[in-house]
């Protein structure tokens, strides 16, 4: 896959520059994905380990209200953003699952902006399609 | 409450790490072991594995996009079907009776499993069609001497219609479809193997990303269920791919296969009989 990137859509693009961009896709993609994943990690064992630290049968309780079919609690974000701060585990839990769906966002979002300084206009256009997509689902799942 | 949490974080594990040793992913063990085992909701499974199935499909593709299997350009391309059809899949996910999900996860349980036994390298294109080629889709893989081997790519228009299809059954049932994804590079746009299921590796990620993102944002992924599950799929997954390289893989396949087909004929009979 050594010409992976390179492309016949984009302006005299030299090999020089291709491999530049090889270079670049394939160090900064896996340091990109592991920082993130590494962040939502710690967020999510904060989370559960809170979780398991609570007292009063306070995780028996919504274990056993999921299991009866409560399934949705959609909340506004800032509520959710405030929760989080004030240390409640489930928000936690929540904002680090949050976080954890930013490694695909992250991920077309690094290519979308390769593609464009390759000036590789169809995968461009292609990626801010999937982008787009991406978004369109959050929208959809707010207002659905 | 620490026994019905480690039961989770343990069921998890077990999933992520068989999941990982069959090459078919967290989500189609773990969804199952969640409806059966631990009595969780059809719907709340699915929202839990599709989040499991990014964190597991981020760290395995990493290696792949290092090492140059990944065809990007394929990954790309075919992202825009895959999404398409996860975002509608998830969508329809909160609007479909527990009942038609059983029964079609039951039935790709079952292709899973033929998919496991039938599993088989395409010869190389040596050129691709007129659409691929406008597409810059070809690429090249090292052989054992390291010389780069030229493959074309073929049919754009098959492959992403069975995209489509794979992103929608993943969005629906929070797997991450990478029988499918590797069906439609391998037999319909005749990818070599390795490319394809590298790429497959690369898109799941992104494909259950939008199914989880419409989960998420609906308010529909159960923190107490989502969280334990995430931790131990990772967990689990890891090992899996450590134990990978020593273990006799065609040796388990029979077991795999076994395993599929009474998740099925579970997941069928609780569909049919309405559990």
């Amino acid at each position: 896959m050594a010409n992976a990137l390179d492309s016949p859509h984009s302006g005299q693009v030299s090999s020089f520059e291709v491999q530049d961009e090889n270079r670049i896709l394939r160090r900064w993609t896996p340091i990109l994905l592991r920082t993130i994943l590494i962040i939502a990690t710690i967020i999510l064992v904060i989370g559960v380990g809170l979780m398991a630290a609570q007292t009063g049968g306070a995780y028996v309780s919504r274990y056993r209200a999921i299991q009866a079919g409560k399934v949705y609690a959609r909340e506004p974000w800032g509520d959710l953003f405030r929760q989080t701060i004030g240390g409640d585990p489930h928000a936690i839990v929540t904002t680090g699952l949050m976080v954890l769906t930013l490694v695909p966002l992250a991920r077309v979002a690094f290519c979308f902006l390769l593609f464009i300084r390759e000036r590789d206009w169809i995968y461009v256009l292609f990626t801010a399609y999937v982008l787009a997509g991406l978004v369109f689902g959050i929208v959809l799942g707010r207002v659905g | 409450m620490l026994t019905i949490l480690g039961g989770l974080i343990l069921l998890a594990v077990g999933a992520g790490f068989v999941g990982a040793l069959s090459g078919l992913g967290g989500g189609v063990f773990i969804v199952p072991a969640l409806v059966i085992v631990a009595h969780v909701p059809m719907y709340a499974a699915v929202g839990a594995s599709l989040i499991s199935v990014v964190a597991t499909s981020a760290g395995a593709s990493v290696a792949f996009v290092r090492d140059g299997w990944t065809n990007l350009r394929v990954a790309m391309l075919l992202e825009c079907a895959t999404v398409t059809g996860a975002v509608a899949g998830a969508y329809m996910a909160g609007h479909v009776s527990p009942w038609i999900l059983e029964l079609l996860f039951a039935l790709v349980m079952l292709q899973s499993a033929y998919f496991t036994i039938h599993k088989s390298d395409t010869e190389y294109l040596p050129k691709s069609d007129a659409l691929s080629e406008y597409l810059r889709l070809d690429g090249e893989v090292p052989d054992d001497e390291a010389k780069p081997i030229h493959y074309g790519v073929r049919n754009v228009p098959g492959g992403s219609a069975l995209m489509l299809v794979a992103g929608i059954t993943s969005g629906l049932l929070g797997i991450g479809s990478g029988a499918l994804k590797v069906i439609a590079m391998d037999y319909i746009m005749h990818l070599p193997l390795k490319v394809s299921s590298a790429t497959s590796n690369f898109m799941i990620g992104v494909t259950a990303g939008a199914g989880a993102l419409v989960f998420l944002a609906r308010g529909a992924v159960p923190a107490a269920i989502a969280g334990p599950v995430a931790l131990g799929v990772t967990v689990g997954a890891l090992a899996g791919s450590r134990v990978l390289p020593h273990a006799n893989v065609r040796a388990l396949r029979t077991l795999f296969v076994v395993i599929l087909v009474l998740i099925a004929i579970e997941m069928g009979w609780r569909a049919l009989s309405g559990i």
